[in-house]
């Protein structure tokens, strides 16, 4: 998909984290409706006893980091929150999302160093692109599982077969279980 | 022949209780080949139903034969009129998307093996069994003609992967 926002508007990245509690999400949709932006993308998330919210906003030019900066500072002065804005350049509106076949690797096991490095690595020397991913340490302090979940779209020409049997040797070596399967949504 | 444009979210007609057709007249006749021109203009197209070009009358065509997922089980092109389900079982889920939904995905719960009842353009009553994706095909199209989209019936969000641990 090739999407190219209007000229017209600014566009910033705000990323918003705290202690969990009921409220955050009102809070700073609270902020940001006042101010006149909208929100056009955004992945909110517990993560650990945190909560985590990443947001692409916009507000018609012209609109400056700086009062966005000033608003949360005075929202979040008193309630744990910490706010981070950027300021987005044209090149990354305007996007090109990778095309290709899209594929689900989960990977598990006992909880050891290097797990989403390696993987990741592996994929990333491939072209593999990756869409969403999450990790969770489950299992017991005596014996701690680490689980990874990513979402990635396959380059032209590697199939998922192919992409199962790069991350074979690293199966073995970290002693995890992992499994590729293929998940391009279906058009209907 | 007559490709329509696919009416998109948020056109009322999507969200609406499609009626039941009661004479396949030669309106109907040239709804359902309207379907079938849409759905085959559609690059992937599986399927479309009357309220996705506009018509709010319990139509649809599929055909998954020519969809990897579908090839090698399906019944080729079905033009189903007045479709019901008498019966539903399995379950699975897959990634949908839809062109009334346009760049949106999302994981939806289907069941695999349906028993169909249709009445077919020349006014045979069929009955017959689906599965597999053709299954989820159907479900998906007749889903429309109750005014529902995937958006309705979404089973997860990506985070909800993972049980949450407690920090009380």
């Amino acid at each position: 998909m090739n999407v190219c926002r209007k000229p017209n508007l600014a566009h910033f990245a705000v990323t918003v984290i705290g202690k969990d509690r009921t409220g955050i999400v009102a809070d700073t949709s609270e902020v940001l409706y006042k101010l006149g932006c909208n929100v056009e993308d955004s992945s909110c998330t517990m993560l650990g006893g945190e909560f985590a919210m990443i947001l692409i906003v916009s507000h018609e030019k012209p609109f400056s980091k700086k009062k966005l900066e000033t608003e949360f500072a005075e929202k979040n002065a008193d309630n744990g929150l910490s706010a981070f804005i950027r300021t987005l350049k044209d090149d990354e509106i305007c996007y090109r999302e990778p095309v290709g076949e899209l594929c689900l690797i989960s990977v598990y096991g006992s909880d050891k160093p290097g797990i989403v490095y390696r993987i990741t690595r592996e994929l990333a020397d491939r072209g593999v692109s990756i869409m969403d991913l999450n990790t969770k340490l489950i299992g017991t302090v005596a014996d701690p599982v680490y689980v990874l979940v990513l979402e990635a779209t396959l380059p032209q020409g590697l199939s998922v077969e192919e992409a199962s049997g790069l991350l074979d040797k690293l199966k073995k070596e970290l002693s995890v279980e992992i499994s590729v399967r293929l998940i391009t949504p279906v058009s209907l | 022949m007559a490709v329509k444009s696919i009416v998109t979210y948020p056109d009322p007609i999507l969200k609406a209780v499609c009626s039941p057709v009661v004479t396949v007249d030669r309106n109907v006749l040239q709804l359902i080949e309207d379907l079938v021109d849409t759905m085959h203009a559609g690059p992937g197209s599986v399927g479309v139903a009357a309220p996705q070009i506009g018509v709010a009358l319990r139509a649809c065509v599929i055909d998954v034969s020519k969809n990897r997922h579908g090839k090698d089980n399906n019944h080729g092109l079905l033009r189903m009129i007045n479709p019901e389900i008498v019966e539903r079982s399995g379950s699975a889920v897959m990634r949908e998307g839809c062109m009334s939904v346009p760049d949106y995905t999302g994981d939806v719960e289907r069941a695999t093996d349906l028993t169909l009842r249709f009445t077919e353009p020349d006014g045979a009553v069929r009955e017959f069994a689906a599965s597999g994706f053709e299954a989820v095909a159907i479900q998906h199209e007749m889903d429309h003609l109750d005014g529902l989209l995937f958006l309705d019936r979404i089973s997860s969000l990506k985070t909800g992967l993972f049980r949450r641990k407690s920090y009380k």
